[in-house]
């Protein structure tokens, strides 16, 4: 009888679809990691082996105090997917490449701990991690987070110090070709704007990173900093000078799209990029701190469920 | 490995091929469907072995026996057929009374034919007099070539199909929705372009794009498979005992019930427990574990997909990422609902709209943190479901 040549075998049963993208959170970390590769090879380059410690001591620090808190939590651990390596790193892109190594281990703890663990982890937290431990460590210890007086030893300037403090004229030869080409001090990797714009492309050319939110924030930035520049062209800097200085492209492609601190529909996700475009120039204009775009992204942060509520109808909703 | 192809659209190389006839079955009983033979019973192809017992004229179709056989086992959810036991000496050999063709067929219209193609195995609960009938000529799924395979191969059957309906519901306008780009068409349908990317090809977006509104009242719509069925009934005027399947890249007409394995052999396909094996597409089919199980009459594919080839679903947090949201065609925020349904908040789910899921399954192919978010909308639909049962049965015993 036919049935009797049945195979026995149990075959493996599993919800539909059969089918997947392919992407996982680990495969999409590791293109981000290896997008941010050559930017790391060229703080490390620039700044030499103080940029190389602090990258390390941040994204140790960011792995080992995430395993510890999911060991406390009775978590999983999560390790392998590496959002905290890439979290440490962005963190570590954010300081002055002379930053002391006890302020990069508690910023970075502070990042995972604050910025991470007590929403449950990674993709629960309505901030961006790196933007909350560079917050924390900017109002905690604002001299070794002052980029002027932290990096004393290279004979550059830092483009927005200088234009916070000695107005337009400082930066009168700062060109945005040499912004691109990483010339003058800043951020340790935020500063390296021509190789963060190749990362944040590369991401955004293999649909990692969506490019809702980086075109809406750099309008923001664009717009924003003509209005004013138009205002009086003698008191505030270009458009352009703001796009390529300080940390402004890392913001763009890699804290404002941080996933769980942005909205995801498409429209909150291009009025959350702009109104934090908007807050970088504010907040360079009128602020204490020179650089304003993290705190543009907290901000912007905080208003991510109020753009969420803009909804789309149902499928044939009333 | 690269991200599979969505386009369902394809250029179909083989004609429609056939499969030798099984010796035994295993005929798969929808729950509504009651069971008219005994064990032991001898039948014949054709013959009724479970009725509806409605008295509706619009309704799951009966099951019939695929193959000349006796009835082995009547199992809850399938009967089993099996070969016809040598006789005895001297006794005489059972004969197998197969139906005679239906010859009033041609002569009734209306319900009264509707009923009829009930009883000869169709289904009608999706079709209503007089509305704007919708025929879904695209491939349903990714690798799911049946449509355009039966639209190249099966004119006739289907021009005999649409004839037949034409009588029993009188639709106002018939339309066939094909592929952009591809020369189909069917005698007396206004024929409609539509994107061939999954998901726009499951029905309530072909409905949308043939007729510019999103759930439309008095538009009804069924698969070229379903007008198949219809035209295979016209043609040969006996009960519906086939499956036009796809298998691997080629289209065969399968008898009902027949087992997957044996199938999987006719065709020539490897199989083995390395694959996950599917009744129906790689979006929406259902797994099964067990090779015995046989191919039921509306199914439209059998896919294998090998068990490591995609990152394995896993219970994972959701990461609020936002892909889910992007792809959903009923533009609800599955990962959020998906999080409602884990934590037992259906009628949170309810609120946020889960009521509008389309279930195309485009949330689980796109998670990047591999949750099976489908299921949980799922799940929170069936809860919904038993709840307003239960709230309904409670009233009507006041």
């Amino acid at each position: 009888m036919a049935s009797q040549d049945i195979t026995k075998n149990i075959f493996t049963v599993t919800s539909a679809p059969l089918w997947h993208c392919g992407k996982t959170l680990q495969s999409n970390m590791i293109q981000t990691l290896l997008a941010l590769l050559p930017v790391a090879v060229m703080a490390g380059y620039k700044y030499g082996f103080a940029a190389v410690s602090v990258m390390a001591w941040a994204a140790l620090t960011a792995v080992i105090t995430e395993a510890l808190v999911q060991k406390l939590m009775g978590q999983e651990p999560s390790a392998d997917d590496f959002s905290a390596l890439v979290d440490g790193l962005l963190f570590a892109f954010l300081l002055p490449a002379t930053a002391p190594a006890w302020m990069v281990v508690v910023g970075s703890a502070a990042m995972v701990i604050l910025g991470r663990m007590v929403f449950g982890g990674y993709g629960g937290s309505p901030l961006c991690a790196p933007a909350v431990g560079w917050g924390i460590l900017a109002i905690s210890w604002p001299d070794f987070m002052d980029l002027n007086g932290m990096l004393l030893n290279w004979d550059l300037i830092e483009p927005l110090s200088e234009l916070k403090y000695f107005g337009l004229d400082a930066i009168a030869d700062v060109t945005p070709v040499s912004l691109l080409l990483g010339e003058y001090l800043g951020d340790l990797g935020a500063s390296q704007a021509g190789l963060v714009l190749v990362a944040g492309l590369y991401l955004m050319a293999r649909g990692i990173v969506r490019w809702f939110i980086p075109v809406s924030f750099l309008a923001g930035v664009l717009v924003t900093g003509l209005v004013y520049n138009l205002i009086d062209p003698q008191a505030y800097a270009s458009p352009v000078f703001h796009l390529l200085s300080g940390s402004t492209l890392l913001a763009a492609f890699f804290l404002m799209p941080y996933p769980s601190s942005s909205p995801a529909w498409r429209l909150p996700m291009l009025l959350f990029g702009f109104f934090g475009g908007a807050m970088v120039i504010i907040i360079r204009t009128y602020g204490i701190y020179p650089d304003g775009a993290c705190f543009a992204v907290l901000l912007a942060n905080l208003c991510t469920p109020l753009f969420d509520l803009i909804q789309p109808k149902p499928f044939g909703g009333r | 490995m690269t991200k599979p192809r969505l386009n369902t659209s394809v250029e179909i190389k083989d004609s429609l091929q056939g499969v030798p006839t099984p010796t035994s079955v295993r005929i798969p009983i929808p729950g509504k469907l009651k069971p008219v033979v005994k064990k032991k019973q001898i039948v014949g192809r054709g013959q009724v072995i479970a009725e509806n017992p409605t008295k509706s004229a619009y309704g799951v179709g009966f099951e019939h026996a695929s193959i000349d056989g006796m009835v082995e086992d009547i199992l809850p959810d399938a009967i089993l057929i099996g070969p016809i036991p040598a006789s005895k000496e001297g006794e005489e050999a059972p004969v197998p009374a197969r139906p005679e063709p239906c010859a009033e067929l041609d002569s009734l219209a209306g319900e009264d034919l509707c009923r009829k193609l009930m009883e000869l195995g169709v289904r009608t609960d999706r079709l209503h007099a007089a509305r704007t009938l919708i025929i879904n000529g695209l491939n349903p799924e990714p690798g799911v070539l049946v449509s355009e395979q039966l639209i190249k191969d099966a004119q006739d059957t289907l021009k005999a199909g649409l004839q037949l309906l034409e009588r029993a519901i009188k639709p106002g306008t018939v339309k066939l929705v094909v592929a952009a780009g591809k020369q189909l068409s069917l005698h007396g349908c206004t024929t409609v372009t539509a994107s061939d990317a999954y998901p726009a090809t499951i029905d309530p977006l072909v409905m949308l794009a043939a007729t510019g509104a999103e759930r439309p009242d008095n538009v009804d719509i069924i698969s070229i498979s379903d007008l198949y069925r219809f035209g295979r009934v016209a043609e040969t005027k006996l009960p519906l005992t086939e499956a036009v399947v796809t298998v691997g890249d080629k289209v065969f007409r399968v008898p009902t019930g027949m087992r997957v394995q044996e199938v999987l052999d006719a065709v020539g396909l490897p199989y083995g427990t390395e694959w996950k094996i599917a009744l129906g597409g790689p979006m929406r089919g259902e797994t099964i574990f067990d090779l015995g199980v046989g191919v039921p009459e509306e199914c439209t594919a059998i896919t294998l997909v090998p068990v490591n080839l995609y990152p394995a679903v896993q219970p994972n947090p959701c990461i609020n990422c936002g892909e889910c949201v992007l792809v959903c065609p009923a533009r609800i925020q599955p990962g959020m609902l998906s999080r409602y349904a884990e934590f037992n908040m259906f009628e949170n789910a309810r609120s946020q709209h889960v009521g509008a899921c389309l279930e195309c399954g485009m949330c689980t192919f796109v998670c990047p943190a591999q949750r099976p978010v489908m299921q949980y909308l799922l799940l929170a639909k069936g809860q919904l479901a038993a709840q307003d049962d239960m709230v309904s049965t409670c009233r009507l015993q006041d």
